[in-house]
């Protein structure tokens, strides 16, 4: 059942992307819907409700019934690394990794899940870097999906469908979300399921849920005699001294099988008091909302010491909020820069911030290409794919002309740059792709010169009426310059550009304060 | 022979095969029996049913049978460059490139392909413009309506080009992989090139950098015109976009004419499509740049149209 989970998982994943269809199926993100902390954290933070709220709150009641079979069961990560400790056990066997460094884990996921929460109640996302779904979908969207397109080689591109990736995707700082998801799996060399019991928050908030479940083993120790089953157990959540422990069991049921006298089962009967208390130590709370107090503290320190505006070319998608509510409603999933048709929506680096790495930007020159020597499309005029994804609503769901309502910014044209007005070359590309119905850049002046050659040429100079602009970015990644474009997209709520250079002025007066 | 000898004897072959090599001096842009005529053929038909609109247009000028040969390799190039669905004209009509496509293959075609370089996503494009399921709609595996592959732009020399000497071109819509190119535009209103017809329907086979045509449109559209040669043009005309092209989206600048436009000599189809506009002939650049190398006929008065 673990493995038609997973089959299911990777199915969903492999179909949040543009099939031809203008809506995707909802189920799509249904694994986020899933995942308690996923959806937990963000309320917090966002300190609003997020429908759909209830497929967590069903896990979050079936746990405290059955216990911790989210993790068995359910989370794909762990089914995932379940098979990847059984194809590298045989090596692992021979790693020998100090006992030491798996000693003080026990509270660690602790650790880890109130300081998410705490930071959370202080508006600050940190989410994104620790829930298994996030760390998952980004790995797989950021770093194994493109090499898997170019490892693919020339295969029909529409015979990729259901197996493969459709088109070659590339996304800023790949390595980074590829590089923990590494992580996670190399941590199966020293234990199994290392994540899973010692740091995953999700778990831990599972865990904490599943204290006192009503399903129970029988027996709740481990026979003196045998501890076949504390061997075998993936959870480590049988110990020949402590017995049995609930809040670590995931219910594989594995010991069921193992027991060389058949003695366990799982019932409804059983022993009332679980001998086994739970991982979270006081010292693991205290560290724990110490660091939830600490980091956005250190945040606001450091905002305090060099206060920035939003950068005015930080493009969120299409329909987000505020930039506060937008940074505390995204878990930085990934499944919007997944399912974007034109790539067009990359993870942050620094744009927003380092409490905003990983969240999603529209980037209209980022994807290149090579081969046509030009910058690929940005947002797609008729797409609302994102908004449909988004578990948490960051980007909210909007119908195609609820979208336009929405601008993701405004086009300004550079007449330093842009060919008729600079150069008085024959141009007007942005013109030609712009999207809207009633064009949003129109020719302003028409007039003929003498070209090189003793021909006439004719100029049309074109501008931008800001009324009819989406800000979907099409005009700056088509503009044929190399370089700076000739026309670029703001933000709305940013200061007129224009004014653009007096802004950073003010940045650089301000710096020339501090100096002593 | 001593080796003062010997060097004289070289130096002497050596001059006299270079001064005995013919030079070729082509003062002509086109060899004579690359020229279309000087008074072609152009058919123009209306009606309501596109599908049979196609058979209707091809009629005079002898049937696809008389342009595509048993065992051709057809490409038949529509517009399939924007986002937009059939009733917004700013691609080719989905059923105008089915009946195009299905009289191909009953002319004996050994296959028939259909794509385009699109300006948006290609896949948005290819199914938002209807094309993509019409082809497929047709059931027979001899035709596919396919995506670009960008290792198969190739760069190609502009023999008489006079703004742009050299192109990355499609190779699957040249010889020897095409033998067979069927030219399907829609017409539409541009900005810059004040339409796009038949002679500007080629930015959809060329690769790299394609802003750059914009510079010098006029030129750079007649220049790519000497490369890609179709052996038939058919203007959809069923539909036309007159203002806010090449995207449109504004179902109020389109004008439904129930036409197609068919014709060996694009130069000619463009002509006649200008008038649709309310325009002449000679207001496009490119339709006067293209005549000017010969590529075709652009005096109305001297076209044999046949209207049906």
């Amino acid at each position: 059942m673990q493995f038609a989970v997973l089959v299911a998982f990777l199915w969903l994943f492999r179909h949040t992307e543009y099939s031809g269809a203008q809506e995707i199926s909802p189920l799509g993100h249904l694994f986020f819907h899933l995942d308690p902390l996923a959806v937990l954290a963000p309320m917090i933070s966002a300190r609003q409700i997020i429908p759909p709220l209830l497929p967590a709150v069903f896990v979050v009641v079936l746990t405290m019934i059955l216990g911790r079979f989210f993790c068995g069961w359910i989370c794909p990560l762990g089914t995932l690394l379940d098979y990847f400790h059984r194809l590298i056990h045989p090596i692992a066997r021979y790693i020998k990794i100090s006992r030491v460094l798996t000693a003080p884990g026990n509270a660690a996921k602790y650790v880890i899940l109130f300081a998410v929460l705490l930071a959370a109640v202080f508006a600050f996302p940190l989410v994104g870097w620790v829930d298994p779904f996030a760390i998952l979908v980004r790995g797989l969207t950021f770093s194994v999906d493109p090499m898997l397109y170019r490892a693919a080689g020339t295969v029909e591109p529409l015979a990729r469908w259901h197996l493969l990736p459709f088109g070659p995707t590339e996304y800023q700082w790949a390595w980074l979300s590829g590089a923990i998801l590494l992580g996670v799996f190399a941590l199966e060399f020293v234990g199994r399921r290392f994540w899973c019991r010692y740091l995953c928050p999700t778990g831990a908030l599972l865990g904490l849920c599943a204290h006192r479940p009503l399903l129970r083993r029988v027996p709740p120790k481990v026979c003196k005699s045998c501890d076949t089953c504390s061997t075998i157990c993936r959870m480590d959540a049988l110990d020949p001294a402590a017995g049995f422990s609930p809040e670590r069991c995931n219910l594989c049921m594995d010991c069921i099988k193992a027991c060389p006298q058949g003695m366990v089962k799982f019932t409804w009967k059983g022993a009332k008091r679980q001998p086994r208390p739970v991982d979270l130590s006081r010292r693991g709370a205290l560290v724990g909302l110490a660091l939830g107090a600490a980091i956005p503290g250190a945040a606001a320190v450091a905002r305090a010491a060099h206060p920035k505006q939003v950068d005015p070319r930080l493009l969120r998608p299409p329909g987000a909020a505020d930039e506060k509510t937008f940074m505390n409603l995204c878990i930085r999933c990934g499944e919007c820069m997944k399912v974007c048709p034109t790539n067009c929506l990359q993870p942050c680096v620094l744009e927003s911030g380092v409490e905003g790495i990983f969240s999603p930007r529209v980037a209209p020159r980022y994807v290149y290409n090579e081969s046509a020597g030009e910058y690929a499309p940005c947002c797609e005029y008729t797409c609302t794919l994102c908004g449909q994804v988004c578990p948490t609503g960051a980007i909210p769901r909007l119908d195609e002309s609820d979208k336009h309502k929405h601008p993701i910014g405004k086009a300004y044209f550079d007449h330093g740059r842009c060919l008729p007005w600079a150069e008085n070359t024959p141009c007007i590309r942005c013109e030609e792709m712009c999207p809207t119905p009633d064009k949003a850049i129109k020719i302003r002046k028409t007039f003929t010169i003498q070209g090189k050659d003793g021909r006439p040429v004719e100029i049309q100079r074109p501008y931008v009426d800001r009324d009819l602009c989406v800000g979907c970015g099409n005009c700056e990644s088509t503009c044929p310059l190399k370089g700076q474009p000739g026309i670029r997209v703001y933000r709305t709520d940013a200061p007129d550009p224009g004014t653009e250079c007096h802004g950073q002025q003010r940045r650089r007066r301000r710096h020339h304060h501090k100096e002593p | 022979m001593d080796r003062r000898e010997f060097f004289e004897q070289v130096a002497a072959w050596s001059a006299g095969l270079c001064l005995a090599t013919p030079v070729f001096n082509v003062a002509e842009i086109l060899a004579a029996e690359e020229k279309p005529k000087q008074n072609p053929l152009l058919s123009v038909a209306k009606g309501k049913d596109y599908g049979a609109l196609v058979e209707q247009v091809m009629k005079p000028l002898g049937g696809m049978g008389a342009f595509v040969h048993k065992g051709a390799k057809v490409v038949v190039k529509p517009n399939i460059g924007w986002n937009r669905k059939p009733e917004q004209a700013a691609n080719t009509h989905p059923d105008v490139v089915k009946a195009i496509v299905r009289q191909c293959l009953d002319a004996g075609a050994k296959q028939v392909r259909v794509f385009d370089n699109p300006c948006y996503n290609t896949r948005i494009c290819y199914q938002l413009s209807g094309i993509q399921a019409a082809v497929e709609s047709i059931g027979d595996p001899r035709a596919k309506c396919v995506i670009h592959v960008p290792e198969n732009f190739v760069p190609v020399k502009i023999q008489g080009g006079r703004s742009i000497k050299e192109f990355l071109f499609y190779r699957d819509a040249m010889p020897p992989e095409c033998d067979c190119y069927i030219n399907v535009p829609v017409a539409k209103h541009h900005s810059l090139a004040k339409l796009t017809l038949g002679l500007k329907n080629v930015m959809g086979v060329i690769g790299g950098n394609r802003g750059e045509i914009h510079q010098d449109i006029h030129q750079r559209i007649a220049d790519l015109s000497l490369v890609i040669r179709p052996r038939l043009t058919i203007i959809d005309a069923t539909r036309i976009l007159t203002a806010n092209g090449p995207s449109g989206g504004n179902l109020k600048d389109v004008k439904i004419l129930d036409t197609l436009i068919a014709s060996a000599d694009t130069v000619a189809a463009d002509a006649y499509a200008t008038t649709l506009f309310g325009m002449k002939p000679e207001d496009l650049g490119a339709t006067v740049a293209a005549a000017e190398f010969g590529l075709g006929q652009m005096d109305l008065s001297k076209v044999k149209i046949v209207k049906t």
